[in-house]
């Protein structure tokens, strides 16, 4: 854009109260819902603030949403945006590799998570979900996040890399993962190189996983057997040259898999059992609708689960309020013009995914629970999964993973609080809303 | 009836090759994800519950059906 067109422009306003050293990052680590808000109700759609020195313009509203959801990589690019994430990965993979190869890793990333591929994921959820509650007994409590966790990266790893993987998999796998998901948090955004013991403990985590992953694909490819999972989809994967993943590239891949799927499907898991426990006359109604599907002792299968129109909406209720991603970004690579206003190159442009969603104009009475909701006709203001080419692709697995989970556990028991509901509220620290951290039910087997 | 898509947010899940395979296939692309043809713009009414399914199901909201 030229200078002269530049100046016709106006700036997008700037959120009052940055602090000199950080901008507004100390103010968003704190409670980034309530910056958020905030800096919607002062800028309106569009509302610039320093995000650790980047300057940052949050497009609010499905208008400008839509917006930032459609504009082609090349002008607002989701690779530049995540520079943060190229230690994690590993070089060469996704945001680190060229526009050519990243579309392809996408592709077969995508690929692994296509119809054909969930069937087989639909029976190993419902497998792990079974063997997951096989020693509940007829009572007792359960820590909700603890559990979810371990039951995502069950999942998780046994869709991804296999049963004998998932298996034979030591805590070493575990350790090695908290590890590097410690690697990104909002400091990493300022500069993920910089001397710190949590991103040499990073490092360190990604060379290991490289070589368990080595170690895993040379022994496919010697055994030349079928596996019907996603690491076989990356391995059998190839770039329009014909050449295949490195292994390199396979560990980050399976890292990204892991890190885009893993801690939202976790956090998803444990907000609906609490909604559950919390809304006793909404749990009646999804138990009802299950026992009717489930009627005549049929498995939990990807035909059995293919509509739960109840437990949809309440899952979809459950994203809404408690969306597990906090915001996306992108970074401008070319100057825009929006509504009268310049979106400069070199800014980073966000959309918040919470605040999307407790607009009023789309949902009435916004921060009450309500899974009877209809869903907006407007498009781009519902958006717990994103939107546009960068979609989360793993939204349908997700979707398929926790109706798995609650068909079973419905099926079964019954949930409910241990103390008082107070002591439920949601935790915002550390970019992602969760549950506060024990979370303890009490489960009963039904009688009913 | 008439079936539209929106390639914008077509990422290639191909549900609707699996619920309707008269009306929708996925081809792969030259570059990133596979993406929905239609191959029937203005599918009989006897494919209408097949098409409806495809578009309810589908994960990305791709596909609206206009009467």
């Amino acid at each position: 854009m030229s200078e002269a067109a530049k100046a016709e422009l106006k700036r997008p306003p700037i959120v009052s109260g940055a602090s000199k050293e950080g901008g507004h990052m100390p103010e968003f680590e704190k409670d980034y819902c309530a910056f958020i808000s905030r800096a919607h109700a002062e800028g309106g759609e569009l509302a610039e603030f320093d995000f650790g020195g980047q300057e940052t313009i949050l497009m609010s509203g499905p208008d400008a949403q839509e917006v930032f959801f459609r504009t082609p990589d090349e002008v607002f690019s989701q690779a530049q945006a995540y520079q943060v994430m190229v230690p994690v990965f590993g070089p060469g993979v996704i945001f680190d590799a060229t526009p050519e190869r990243c579309k392809t890793q996408l592709k077969i990333q995508v690929d692994a998570l296509r119809y054909q591929n969930m069937k087989n994921y639909a029976s190993v959820i419902a497998q792990e979900v079974e063997d997951w509650i096989s020693d509940w007994g007829d009572e007792g409590e359960v820590e909700i996040l603890h559990a979810f966790h371990e039951l995502t990266m069950h999942t998780a790893t046994h869709c991804l890399l296999g049963k004998e993987f998932r298996h034979s998999m030591t805590e070493e796998f575990f350790s090695l993962y908290k590890d590097l998901q410690a690697g990104v948090q909002a400091i990493s955004f300022v500069d993920p190189y910089m001397q710190q013991p949590v991103f040499a403990a990073r490092d360190r985590a990604r060379e290991r996983l490289e070589e368990i992953i080595s170690e895993l694909v040379a022994t496919r490819r010697a055994s030349g057997k079928e596996y019907g999972d996603a690491l076989e989809t990356f391995m059998t994967g190839t770039y329009k040259d014909g050449s295949h993943l490195t292994d390199t590239e396979l560990t980050g891949l399976i890292i990204a898999t892991m890190f885009a799927g893993h801690h939202t499907s976790s956090g998803a898991g444990a907000g609906t059992l609490l909604e559950i426990a919390k809304h006793p006359e909404y749990a009646a109604e999804l138990k009802a609708e299950l026992d009717e599907i489930y009627k005549d002792g049929e498995e939990i299968s990807h035909a059995s689960m293919r509509a739960i129109p109840k437990l949809e909406s309440f899952i979809n209720e459950v994203l809404r309020l408690h969306p597990p991603l906090v915001i996306l970004m992108r970074r401008v690579m070319e100057d825009v013009e929006y509504n009268g206003y310049l979106i400069e190159k070199g800014k980073t442009v966000a959309v918040s995914i919470y605040e999307s969603h407790i607009n009023p104009e789309y949902f009435p009475d916004p921060h009450k629970f309500d899974p009877h909701r209809q869903e907006p006709e407007r498009m781009f203001a519902y958006i717990p999964f994103g939107g546009g080419r960068h979609k989360c692709a793993g939204n349908a697995f997700a979707i398929l993973q926790l109706k798995a989970i609650f068909s079973a556990l419905l099926r079964r028991y019954d949930f409910e609080l241990v103390g008082p509901a107070e002591d439920y509220e949601d935790e915002r620290a550390n970019m992602t809303i969760r549950p506060k951290d024990p979370c303890i039910l009490r489960y009963k087997r039904r009688t009913d | 009836m008439k079936v539209k898509v929106d390639l914008d947010l077509c990422q290639g899940h191909s549900v609707c090759l699996g619920e309707c395979p008269e009306v929708f296939d996925v081809v792969e692309q030259e570059d990133g994800y596979p993406q929905v043809v239609v191959l029937i713009e203005e599918p009989p009414e006897e494919l209408r519950k097949k098409v409806m399914s495809a578009a309810m199901f589908c994960p990305n909201r791709v596909i609206t059906v206009e009467d």
